[in-house]
């Protein structure tokens, strides 16, 4: 098949950056890179760009395609080359480009070392001559954040990382919530100290493009949501994120409806929000805020107040209970509800694990 | 020089930086080179799983892990070898644990063990289907922790022999360009296998025998190196992996008529036989009409979803994704692929080879645990045993020794023919080579052999090597030229095809991954009970052999 691609081309050395566009005949089951070794072999062999596995597991060929992060190995170009339609290739965003499609990689690594990405045994020394021993299901906690490549495609996509470029960002954090989640660790309550900084957990403005485009199901957003829960839950919520997040529950839980002017005080504080007096009082006279007396109840508040409760008397608080909501989710996914018990019991059963044959 | 260090690591997949870890925790200062960054490295696409004698899931022991690794090397294994590297498996599967590993659990929230194709009782411990990356993780977080220097993307290029010692390593330092010269009081070579040679391979790019080949330049003896491993279940057409805990969850191959077929050819171990016995059964089929475009079908239909989902995930992913198939529906088409090479620089039980202060471990290494047929899931565990000794014992040496010197005249040779092939201004591309020895090499030197065949390649590979001098490469550049870095890999891969094809033809027999089913149909003890050992002299491979080394096993007739 003909296959074209425009390419973003850049030299550190000269600074000269442009946008060529080459036409090259594939086989049909070519993936973008596949197609972008053909470009190197035969018609260019100065572009640059990594690879390695071809088989989405290295996590080297991150790049951009058509403004998204893309694994190149996973692409298929067969239905963009059909369509006749011409896709503009460039490296990925939030890293400095260092040749064509090859960025440079220090700032990311540098930010999951800053994670202590490795684990504190604590709680418990490890048996000697012997494994741990931990039933699978408390293990599948952080199924997905084990399934990271560190590609860096959730990096390049990051809206909080392009305006705050210290952000640790969704890879660093997805690993942090691995050590988190893993009941061999002895450092969560430091770890979750330590991710609760001015640019951790709760710099994260939530716009799940990281979710949206990890090709590998980590799903970093969700990571980043667990630590904000159990840091909630471990008490440490100094910072503006955490104290915002704690009144949500606690105005649903109260009245079912989210009280926006008591919002203000109870995650800024009193004194910012008399600084903010002016502005609100403005709000309210053009009816933008509800006034706050008398408290306004919703219908059926008790439904949400059973719903707190029953989520304090499962001990589903902090990530566990999305974790619960994640396996029900991926269960209806495959199509497997009305299969065997429900996701919530499948959560507590020890799996089978003798092998078959 | 640029940096020197007690101990250098070539290459940073699961042995090279276990080797690192254990060397740093001997008290050596320590450093890896890598042409990719460490969790880039190919381990971690290993799938399956690592085998250690655990016993959690069947009756086990390490002296049935050695019979089983002796037997399936076709009794070319070294037996003293494999009783070392059996008995220390379970404790280095501990340790990974310990570290943090996430390894699939049993019902009794022990490590799960699944069993893999040739061995006695389930002994394959695993992390669903994505068990090299679990490791590559958790050792590249333990390097981390013990801030191990990495010089990441630095492509090695040759290997520094002064004074009858290794003392470093040269290399084409990629992201910024030049020649950077590390010196090491000891060098240990962990840059994995050769299955680049081949056009329809599992290896990923990387995989193109760098230190191999840097080895033999050296004068130092590759060992057995005709014995390439196929893979019996890689994709149609890409060659991608698709693991062996398939059958070992129960997956059956199929031919076009829907028959299992194993069961004609292994009537014990069926599907599971060892993975030489498959690749040719399949192959068979294939040659005898009974295939799909060159394929047979990998059956998981019957396992039901939940468990390919819990135990096979990645493995249906891959099958979505590149051949367009959902295993919980639809069978995978595979066919035999390039995996695995048995072959490598020689070493001892310590990863030391021939060279004083250089040592070797992982699948570039030739212990020999895996002889003519390594064992599904002994790859990983020989990566992290003898990454570990090769470690201890490179620091040892290191650290009771001083002295690194690096000779101008070393670096001036390096600069010369590094300017030399930059400066050409036309040629070959590198790729026609590249394509006609990856073609050539599966159709000539594949899972089966013959004579005529093999005569041809050697001509084929004579004349590849004519026209490598002339290639061309274009990029002149300084910054990421990988066009360079591929032009040299293509040079150390025709050295290497070189002495696979001379040890294959000299090789009379069938053992193990070399069968020659026209010619010579069954194994010749008495002539070749022996290791091939190859050494570049005057320009080209030189033969000979070497004694296998036997302790408890006699040979004995094969069978699954």
């Amino acid at each position: 098949m003909r296959v074209g691609m425009k390419i973003w081309r850049y030299s550190a050395e000269t600074g000269d950056r442009a946008l060529k566009e080459y036409e090259i005949e594939a086989p049909e089951e070519a993936t973008l890179l596949d197609c972008l070794d053909i470009v190197k072999d035969r018609e260019d062999g100065t572009l640059a760009y990594r690879k390695s596995c071809r088989m989405m597991i290295c996590g080297s060929c991150g790049m951009r395609m058509d403004g998204a992060a893309v694994l190149a190995c996973k692409v298929r170009m067969y239905d963009v080359a059909q369509a006749g339609h011409v896709p503009v290739i460039s490296a990925m965003g939030n890293l400095p480009i260092v040749k064509d499609l090859v960025v440079d990689m220090e700032p990311f690594w540098n930010k999951f070392k800053a994670m202590k990405p490795w684990l504190q045994p604590g709680y418990e020394e490890p048996p000697e001559g012997k494994e741990y021993v931990i039933p699978q299901e408390r293990m599948n906690v952080i199924h997905k954040e084990a399934l990271c490549i560190n590609c860096g495609c959730c990096v390049s996509e990051c809206n909080a990382m392009e305006s705050s470029p210290e952000f640790r960002g969704p890879q660093a954090l997805a690993k942090g919530m691995r050590f988190v989640g893993d009941p061999r660790d002895g450092s969560k309550v430091e770890r979750l100290e330590d991710y609760s900084d001015e640019h951790g957990i709760w710099e994260c403005t939530r716009c799940y493009f990281c979710n949206e485009r990890c090709p590998k199901g980590v799903d970093p957003r969700d990571a980043i949501a667990k630590l904000g829960a159990e840091a909630v839950k471990e008490g440490i919520d100094r910072d503006m994120g955490a104290k915002h997040a704690k009144w949500f529950i606690k105005s649903a839980e109260t009245t079912g409806w989210l009280r926006e002017t008591e919002l203000v005080p109870k995650t800024q504080g009193i004194i910012s929000s008399i600084k903010e007096m002016k502005f609100a009082m403005g709000l309210a006279v053009k009816g933008k805020v509800p006034p706050p007396f008398p408290p306004h109840v919703a219908e059926n508040v008790d439904e949400a107040r059973e719903l707190h409760k029953l989520v304090h008397e499962q001990g589903k608080l902090g990530y566990e209970g999305i974790v619960q909501g994640e396996h029900a989710l991926a269960k209806l996914d495959h199509g497997l509800e009305g299969e065997g018990p429900p996701a919530t019991e499948l959560e507590l059963e020890a799996k089978p694990t003798e092998g078959t044959s | 020089m640029d940096a020197k260090h007690d101990v250098l690591v070539v290459g940073a997949g699961c042995a090279g930086m276990r080797a690192a870890i254990a060397a740093h925790d001997a008290g050596a200062d320590v450093a890896m080179i890598s042409k990719l960054h460490p969790t880039r490295s190919h381990s971690g696409a290993a799938e399956g799983g690592i085998n250690a004698a655990l016993g959690n899931t069947g009756e086990d022991n390490p002296e049935i892990h050695a019979f089983d690794t002796v037997k399936g090397s076709d009794y070319l294994g070294d037996q003293d070898s494999i009783e070392i590297f059996t008995r220390e498996a379970p404790n280095d599967i501990y340790q990974l644990e310990h570290w943090g590993a996430i390894f699939t659990r049993n019902a009794e929230g022990k490590l799960a063990q699944r069993p893999f194709g040739a061995a006695g009782s389930p002994r394959t411990v695993f992390a669903a289907d994505i068990t090299g990356h679990v490791l590559i993780q958790v050792l590249y977080e333990q390097v981390v922790k013990r801030d191990i220097k990495v010089y990441e993307e630095y492509f090695a290029w040759r290997l520094v022999e002064n004074d009858g010692r290794c003392q470093g390593v040269i290399s084409w330092d990629l992201l910024n360009g030049g020649l950077k010269v590390v010196g090491g009081k000891t060098v240990i070579l962990a840059t994995g296998g050769a299955g680049r040679l081949y056009r329809a391979t599992t290896n990923a790019y990387a995989c193109t025998g760098d230190g191999m080949a840097m080895a033999l330049r050296l004068g130092l003896p590759l060992k057995d190196m005709e014995f390439m491993q196929f893979h019996p279940t890689t994709m149609y057409p890409s060659g991608i992996l698709i693991t062996e805990g398939c059958r070992g969850e129960g997956g059956v191959l199929r031919n076009a008529n829907g028959e299992r077929f194993m069961v004609r050819y292994a009537p014990t171990a069926k599907d599971l036989a060892s993975r030489d016995v498959v690749s040719r059964s399949e192959q068979t089929e294939i040659d005898e009409g009974r295939g799909i475009n060159g394929s047979v079908l990998l059956d998981l239909t019957h396992l039901g979803a939940e468990k390919i989902l819990d135990r096979l995930p990645g493995s249906r992913e891959l099958a979505m994704v590149y051949a367009g198939v959902d295993p919980i529906f639809e069978p995978i088409p595979v066919r035999p692929g390039a995996h695995y090479h048995m072959g490598g620089v020689e070493t001892d039980s310590d990863g030391l080879t021939e060279l004083t202060g250089l040592y070797a471990a992982g699948e570039v290494a030739c212990v020999s645990v895996h002889g003519a047929n390594r064992l599904g899931g002994n790859s990983l565990m020989e990566t992290i045993t003898f990454g570990r000794r090769a470690g201890t014992a490179a620091a040892e040496w290191a650290l009771s020794n001083t002295t690194i010197e690096v000779p101008d005249a070393v670096e001036r040779d390096a600069e010369r023919d590094l300017k030399e092939l930059l400066g050409r201004t036309s040629g070959e591309r590198p790729w026609k080579i590249r394509d006609e020895l990856g073609a050539s090499m599966l159709e000539n030197f594949g899972v089966f052999r013959e004579e005529g065949k093999m005569a041809h390649q050697i001509e084929i590979i004579d004349g590849l090597r004519d026209r490598y001098p002339g290639v061309y490469v274009e990029d002149k550049g300084n910054v990421f030229n990988s066009d360079l870095t591929q032009a040299i890999e293509l040079g150390y891969m025709l050295d290497l095809a070189a002495t696979m094809l001379q040890a294959g033809i000299a090789r009379k027999e069938s053992r193990g991954a070399h069968s020659r089913p026209h010619d010579y149909p069954t194994r010749d003890d008495e002539r070749f009970l022996k290791h091939s050992i190859s050494r570049w002299v005057n320009g080209g491979p030189e033969l000979s052999y070497k004694e296998v080394r036997m302790t408890r096993w006699e040979p004995e007739e094969r069978k699954y």
